[in-house]
């Protein structure tokens, strides 16, 4: 009868191991919330949400003022990435608040947001929060009367075509993104302060963010290619956030529309956008882009031990194992960028480490001559991918006493002078002694 | 849900249910047509709110049971007009919708609306709403029932068109569209109007050629529709010059080529104004104002923004340095000049990189405000850093080998001047033991002696202290034993001599 609770137990705490949630081991997270103004949404930008899903995440969709979403449960977050399509939201519901946003986002875990004409002050301090700042009239609109899409039902030039696009293969997928990408929507700036945030599709000189409907009064706020049309930031944590100007930039209608672009004419028969949405949200899952690094080794050329204390003017051999997740798997990192700092108050080393193209980076060096506690620093920092920040400490002594030069050419005449001295002294004892 | 079950069982027993029976459901509908909610286009939707049940599905269950409902109860189920329109509309606005369900519950409800026989809706909708004077489009319109078979014989009427947003008479009044059978569209040509570029708003109203179809089919009344006129604006006179300030006296004055290329070069001072102008019209020759009509000024710490005012066809702005040398952060250098102009209407857009202005302006005083700080290139930062390898101290300087040989040799001499000045002196081994055990203990006493001597040679070269002091405190022994021996034997002799 005791035997029962015991197995019960023992059950119940196999239970962790089957749930695929968020953990170093699997960067992927499963459980994606997606908080939308009307359910329409669902359906109008559901080839976006079928992307997600066929890849293996878990959308749950709610209203943004449903009473009963909550992030958080007894500490526990419920949800490893959060969606939010809802630009016209003035407070959600439940217990999801800015700061509640802002705490997810602090503990590692990553955010899409969607904001469009008209949005409300709540999605605008979110993403101002997050470095992105959207023009302050809230009918304001992108318009560029160069760069936009030619359409038969649209004339005041509000859709957008551009194809300027961040160079970078980690953030948008290795294949190069043909047809321009379709935006209708507002425009934001980047703070110049903020090193975590950069704009990954821009928009053209000729650009500029105004009311379409009224004439301009003064130099619009937004112009040329500061203007932002999305934009990515990747927080100290490695968390990532996605913050768009245009919700209709993710509807099916965009998806499947030909582009042409103004005042050039190949016709595109798919535009850009499903292309490049499905590879940066997979940068932003951290299907992508995510490195980790393990097994730091360190030890003397011809040894295989890691020795406790260096001494000064040793050939020393440093390696380390980087791999990047891949969405299901942990493959090889190879780069050729990975370096190391020998590092105490400032770097007295600084070595680029050679890969052997299977993930391990290793290279070697002679300790410098300044002793004291040093420590291996390797901090990598690429666009687009994690930041490695990794330290290991290792004293440095000098020369024991019996590790100097010995027999020195210099030191001649004193070898000579006791010797001579031994000498004379073995002769004399013979003749004091014994000679009359 | 609820309508169509009951359309099932009125079609299965519609002999027996009463009358009384059918107008009872028929005001409920008409209650229920009450909490019907609209959309601001003027599209008509139901809304449950129940979770998981979208207003697509409510809408589209009520329009079906609706016209299952109407199909078999005799006499007609009153409802407005505007009602059914909104909802057709409702259904075509929604585009293709991702689940298949959805889909399969819109393309029935509009097939339910095109047979039922409470009313067909005719739809009134323009392929294309931009039109271009330059390329002579002509303005199509095609009217059509909700799943787009034809409609039955009626004229399209255009009773208004005027500039949207703006409280002036119409345009054009009451003109009728000519209908082109090819392509069943009503054709309104443009080019003999005097409608200029423009956003206008046209309103069109169908008209029912036959007076018998109007009681099955309902045209919504007037239709309003946004419709962008476009065309090339003729820009001319486009010149900028450098004046002095006081006198308006023109420094420099260069022609500018817009929307082509252009590359002038100025030079001004705080003094000075800069001043660009030019023309623009439309094809009619009346005046044109873009909405985007922006000069900006491009330093590479700061940039300047301004906006061309107009008076008429004549648009012109003019910098007056002295009034911006605070705006500009007293900055002196090479400004880029990009000038900007487009509109929804106009054809041909541009921004153009006009050339430069060299711009001579004073010191900036303590206490001037700085410019905001540019953004930096992200991939600059995150290159990789340049590499560092130690630089070892030098080793002390040492004498130079043979300068050490030399100062060995040195060293040495002493030595040599010992054993001439033994042999000057005449040193002997006369005095050695002749008898066999003092030679014995003599001879080990030297051999003690030399294998200290060599155990130092030994220690310097490879022992540690420890293995040579416990050599050392061997041999010592050895040689104190030893040597006694002999010494004291020595000692014996010569005293015996000197007694004797």
């Amino acid at each position: 009868m005791a035997r029962s609770p015991l197995i019960l137990v023992a059950l119940i705490s196999l239970i962790p191991l089957l749930c695929h949630s968020f953990s170093p081991e699997t960067p992927t997270g499963r459980r994606i919330l997606v908080l939308v103004d009307d359910l329409a949404v669902k359906s109008s930008q559901s080839l976006y949400f079928k992307s997600l899903s066929s890849r293996g995440y878990e959308l749950d969709f709610k209203l943004a003022d449903d009473p009963k979403i909550a992030l958080q449960r007894y500490g526990q977050y419920l949800y490893d990435g959060l969606v939010l399509f809802c630009p016209t939201v003035e407070r959600f519901g439940g217990s999801i608040d800015q700061a509640a946003i802002l705490d997810f986002v602090d503990s590692g875990h990553d955010l899409i947001i969607a904001a469009d004409v008209q949005s409300s002050d709540l999605i605008r301090e979110i993403a101002t929060e997050c470095g992105a700042d959207f023009d302050e009239d809230p009918a304001a609109m992108v318009i560029d009367h160069i760069n936009y899409a030619v359409s038969e039902n649209e004339g005041d030039h509000t859709v957008i075509a551009s194809d300027n696009l961040i160079k970078s293969d980690v953030i948008l997928g290795s294949s190069k993104i043909e047809a321009p990408v379709l935006f209708q929507g507002i425009g934001h700036s980047l703070n110049p302060a903020n090193s975590l945030v950069f704009k990954v599709l821009s928009a053209s000189p000729a650009t500029y963010s105004a009311n379409p409907k009224s004439k301009l009064s003064s130099p619009p706020a937004l112009t040329g290619s500061a203007i932002s049309l999305v934009s990515v930031m990747q927080a100290r944590n490695n968390a990532r956030i996605l913050i768009s100007g245009s919700l209709s930039m993710f509807s099916n209608r965009f998806f499947r529309s030909g582009v042409q672009k103004a005042q050039s004419s190949t016709k595109h028969e798919k535009s850009g956008n499903e292309q490049f949405l499905t590879e940066i949200s997979k940068w932003v899952f951290h299907e992508r882009g995510h490195l980790k690094a393990v097994n730091v080794k360190h030890h003397k050329v011809g040894e295989e031990d890691e020795p406790a204390v260096y001494r000064i003017k040793d050939d020393l051999e440093y390696s380390v194992e980087i791999y990047e997740w891949s969405g299901s798997s942990w493959e090889p990192y190879v780069a050729d960028d990975v370096q190391v700092q020998f590092y105490m108050m400032s770097p007295y080393v600084l070595k680029t480490l050679t890969s052997d193209k299977k993930g391990v980076y290793s290279t070697s060096f002679k300790v410098p001559d300044v002793y004291g506690v040093f420590q291996f620093k390797v901090e990598y920092e690429k666009l687009g991918y994690t930041t490695l920040s990794l330290s290991k400490q290792i004293p440095v002594r000098p020369f024991k006493h019996n590790e100097y030069e010995r027999f020195i050419p210099a030191a001649y005449p004193y070898y000579g002078a006791a010797f001579s001295m031994m000498v004379g002294f073995f002769l004399f004892s013979f003749v004091h002694l014994y000679s009359k | 849900m609820a309508l169509e079950t009951l359309a099932g069982v009125i079609s299965l027993a519609s002999n027996e249910i009463g009358q009384s029976r059918i107008d009872a459901v028929k005001n409920d509908i008409l209650k229920l047509f009450d909490s019907i909610e609209k959309y601001d286009d003027g599209t008509f939707y139901f809304d449950e709110k129940v979770d998981g049940v979208g207003p697509l599905a409510t809408t589209s269950s009520v329009v079906q049971g609706l016209t299952a409902f109407a199909s078999t109860a005799s006499g007609r189920v009153k409802l407005p007009e505007d009602n059914i329109l909104g909802l057709t509309k409702y259904f075509l606005s929604i585009g293709i919708p991702g689940d298949a369900k959805e889909f399969f519950n819109q393309v029935n409800s509009l097939s339910c609306l095109e047979n039922s026989r409470v009313s067909v809706p005719l739809i009134l909708a323009l392929p294309a709403t931009v039109v271009s004077l330059t390329n002579k489009d002509k303005l199509k319109v095609r009217v059509t029932t909700a799943l787009g078979s034809r409609s039955p014989p009626l004229k399209v009427k255009l009773v208004r068109a005027f500039i949207s947003g703006s409280k002036d008479a119409s345009v054009i009044e009451n003109q009728e569209l000519i209908f082109d059978s090819e392509g069943a569209f009503h054709i309104l040509d443009l080019l003999p109007t005097s409608i200029d570029v423009g956003k206008y708003t046209f309103v069109f109203e169908i008209v029912l050629q036959d007076s018998e179809d109007a009681k099955v089919y309902v045209t919504g009344g007037q239709t309003k529709v946004p419709v962008y006129i476009s065309a090339i604006i003729k820009i001319e006179n486009a010149e900028i010059s450098v004046l002095d300030s006081d006198l308006g006296s023109v420094d420099t004055q260069k022609k500018l080529n817009l929307g082509k290329e252009d590359d002038v070069s100025l030079a001004a001072n705080h003094l000075q104004k800069l001043r660009l102008s030019f023309q623009l019209s439309t094809p009619h020759g009346h005046a044109f104002k873009p909405h985007q009509a922006i000069l900006k000024l491009k330093h590479e710490k700061a940039e300047h923004i301004f906006l061309v005012g107009n008076s008429g066809k004549k648009f012109q702005v003019i910098l007056d340095f002295l009034g911006l040398v605070e705006k500009f952060f007293y900055l002196s250098g090479r400004y880029d000049i990009q000038l900007s102009i487009g509109d929804a209407v106009m054809e041909n857009s541009f921004c153009q990189d006009l050339g430069h202005v060299e711009l001579d302006l004073p010191e900036a005083p303590e206490k001037a405000p700085r410019p905001a700080a540019q953004p930096d290139d992200p991939f600059s930062k995150y290159g990789p850093k340049a590499e560092i390898s130690h630089i070892f101290r030098a080793p002390e300087k040492r004498p130079s080998e043979n300068l050490s040989l030399a100062f060995l040799a040195l060293t040495l001499l002493p030595f040599l001047g010992f054993l001439v000045g033994l042999l000057k002196l005449g040193v002997n081994l006369k005095n050695f033991p002749s008898a066999p055990v003092p030679a014995m203990f003599a001879i080990l006493f030297h051999v003690g002696i030399g294998s200290i001597l060599a155990l130092y040679a030994l220690f310097w070269l490879k022992l540690d202290l420890f293995t040579t002091l416990k050599a050392l405190g061997l041999l010592g022994v050895f040689v104190m034993f030893v040597g006694h021996r002999i010494l004291s034997h020595l000692a014996s002799t010569s005293s015996k001599l000197k007694s004797a």
